[in-house]
């Protein structure tokens, strides 16, 4: 009888669940896929249900379930904050206790009530979570091992070394000197919202001055945080209000940043560019004194990184180059949402001394739909179609309409576990069009401009159009690093070339997508670039698609033009009855 | 059938109603409930705290500081100390 654990993650954001069959993860999945509402931090009940329906098991068949974090550690920095900032905190003591007294400290009758599972729950502390999850299920045997992310119990920062089934975190950084909360606040303070848009920053940050010596936005934020030569650091307080009040920044900020919070509506100045460029320059010096000090203490070449920082797929692409470690692996859903994967794994590898069996190779644990329940589905919705016959035909098709300008929703296999689409539920385009962008933006995306769009190229072909490490690190698969594109080419692929030649690429590899992988080489064969356009499927505001329903419902409620899910081709024009317009309900 | 369904729609209402007002109600009870728990609890411990110089969230930075790691002790619990949320 195998054993089954279940890892739990939720009530903060993100939540989700993920299911270990003998130290293998079978399924893993956000919750927000299947509530609908992005970075759904309920009770991952859904989540939890398909963990157990792929298995065909039920939770009676679940030897253990662990929970991503320690709820009265976590109570206690609660606490500590209120009580440090009375009376400035009453505000945010009134709309935050009940959601503890409600679910927070009631996880244990929580799951036993919706779920029925009449054993206890294990509680890991979260940055072990986050530490196991990335290294556990990672290729190395021995790595360092650094967490970073906004704030777990106490922890926003920890370093350690792992080997075999455990993991040693030796040092850590505690609440309020957050690097991942230093970065929300500047999202915040550039009118975008915290622990959502953090990454747009990103993306905005090349469009500012990255010269360190001129830019005299980095120059003021650095008077923010104060930073060892170890990497280690302090937040300086008074420019901040997260540990106190229900917003990120005090007037403080505003005034050494000279200029108030920006409003969403308004148009991004050079000043705000440079402002994204600061915070990103911080966050890259900060993490090359840590890599580089970790890497002196603990002797390894490995490297596993976990935490919402470790999403910074600018810095994590030129981590190798700027630090002592040869070798990098990050998990693909590396923030909150990834732990419940780390839980389950430190119970099974860490607690009960179980082997290491193989590590996680591809990011397609989420629910895959088979062909027969798509034709249901449109069958029963009265939906115009057409059907290919195999494989090659759905290839050739495919890459024919791609390399005729057309906009795809591509939904094929299982979902992936992450922030980001991998090839399952992708929106597919072509990067040879220099409109691309223009028409991507007008039709589907409708988002910012200085916002790029993702390259997907098949890991044989990486090196050739991309300045990667050489081999290319796994994290690549996952859209986990930018790299520059090769100059030669950087004209010829404009709709996936960022303003600083970057390109924050997806490597595909034929064992773990072979149907997406041949699609990229046969469109090669049409356009002499094997590069794709590959966007996340969904409608702005809303979570990735998950089923052929949604899949549907996303297609018509926006100007994609066809949707190939399975082996049937969906015409938008061809259902037209089914049409509305998403942009009047999408909300970021 | 008609008389059945408009019984069902205001009985419907009322308990949605009501619900709201459940609601209100608890928020409203809560808030009272907090507010005194700040007052009474929370402002004397902080008030106290800072008399006798307690921090409970270090915020002081030094330049005569190296570093500001602290250590980290994870130490090895035993299995079933993990069933505990602290």
């Amino acid at each position: 009888m195998p054993m089954y654990i279940l890892g739990i993650s939720c009530f903060y954001h993100d939540s989700s669940a993920a299911l270990l069959k003998d130290g293998i993860v079978v399924a893993a999945a956000e919750e927000e896929r299947f509530s609908r509402k992005k970075h759904d931090s309920s009770f991952p009940i859904n989540a939890i249900k398909y963990c157990l329906q792929s298995q065909n098991i039920s939770v009676d068949d679940l030897e253990y379930i662990a929970f991503y974090e320690k709820p009265f550690l976590k109570l206690e920095r609660m606490l500590s904050q209120h009580l440090a900032a009375f009376p400035y905190s009453l505000k945010t003591f009134l709309s935050s206790i009940p959601s503890w007294i409600n679910e927070k400290l009631r996880v244990p009758k929580i799951v036993r009530k919706r779920l029925k599972y009449k054993k206890g729950v294990l509680f890991i502390d979260h940055h072990i979570a986050h530490a196991a999850s990335s290294f556990l299920v990672s290729p190395f045997n021995k790595a360092a091992v650094v967490t970073v992310d906004g704030v777990g119990e106490w922890t926003t920062t920890t370093y350690g070394i792992a080997e075999g089934n455990d993991i040693i975190l030796l040092k850590e950084i505690r609440f309020p000197h957050s690097l991942g909360l230093l970065y929300s606040t500047v999202t915040a303070y550039l009118g975008f919202s915290v622990n959502n848009s953090e990454y747009k920053i990103m993306g905005l940050a090349p469009y500012g001055n990255m010269d360190r010596k001129t830019n005299q936005q980095y120059k003021r934020l650095r008077n923010v945080i104060d930073i060892k030569p170890d990497g280690s650091y302090r937040m300086i307080m008074d420019y901040f209000a997260y540990h106190y009040a229900d917003r990120m920044l005090s007037g403080e900020f505003c005034e050494l940043m000279g200029g108030k919070i920006r409003n969403p509506s308004e148009e991004l100045s050079q000043r705000h560019k440079d402002i994204a460029a600061a915070v990103q320059l911080i966050t890259e010096d900060v993490m090359t004194l840590i890599l580089k000090n970790v890497a002196k203490t603990t002797e390894c070449d490995n490297l596993v990184l976990a935490g919402g920082v470790a999403l910074n797929s600018v810095y994590n692409g030129k981590i190798l180059r700027n630090t002592p470690f040869k070798r990098l692996w990050i998990q693909p859903n590396a923030s909150d949402g990834g732990t419940s994967i780390g839980a389950a794994a430190f119970v099974y590898h860490s607690l009960l001394r179980k082997k290491r069996v193989v590590p996680l190779t591809n990011a397609y644990l989420g629910p895959s739909f088979s062909d027969a329940e798509i034709k249901e589905f449109l069958d029963s919705n009265k939906i115009r179609y057409s059907t290919l016959d195999n494989d090659k035909e759905l290839v050739s098709t495919t890459a024919r309409l791609i390399h005729d300008n057309n906009v795809i929703g591509w939904f094929q296999g299982r979902m992936e576990w992450g922030p980001r689409a991998l090839g399952a539920r992708s929106i597919l385009s072509n990067p040879c069009n220099k409109k691309m962008i223009e028409i991507l933006n007008l039709k589907v995306k409708h988002r910012e401009k200085f916002r790029p769009f993702a390259p997907a190229v098949c890991a044989d072909d990486a090196l050739k159009y991309f300045d990667c490490d050489n081999p290319v690190p796994a994290p690549t698969d996952y859209m986990l690093m930018v790299y520059p594109v090769r100059g030669e080419w950087r004209k010829k692929i404009p709709a996936v070339t960022h303003v600083d030649g970057s390109g924050r690429l997806q490597t595909v590899r034929k064992e773990q997508n072979p149907r997406y992988y041949d699609l990229i080489k046969e469109f090669g064969k049409l356009s002499g670039i094997p590069i794709l356009i590959n966007t996340s499927f969904n409608i702005r505001g809303e979570p990735i698609v998950c089923t052929p329903e949604d899949a549907y419902r996303c297609m018509m409620g926006t100007g994609i033009d066809c949707l190939i899910i399975g082996k049937f081709v969906i015409w938008r024009e061809d259902n037209l009855k089914d049409a509305w317009n998403s942009e009047k309900y999408a909300k970021d | 059938m008609n008389i059945r369904n408009t019984a069902k729609q205001i009985f419907s209402g009322i308990k949605s109603g009501m619900r709201e007002f459940g609601q209100c109600l608890s928020a409203i009870v809560n808030s009272t409930l907090l507010l005194l728990v700040y007052i009474v609890a929370v402002g004397p411990t902080s008030l106290i705290a800072r008399l006798v110089r307690k921090r409970f969230v270090e915020i002081e930075v030094s330049d005569d500081v190296k570093s500001y790691w602290s250590d980290l002790n994870l130490e090895n619990k035993k299995f079933d100390e993990y069933y505990r949320q602290f």
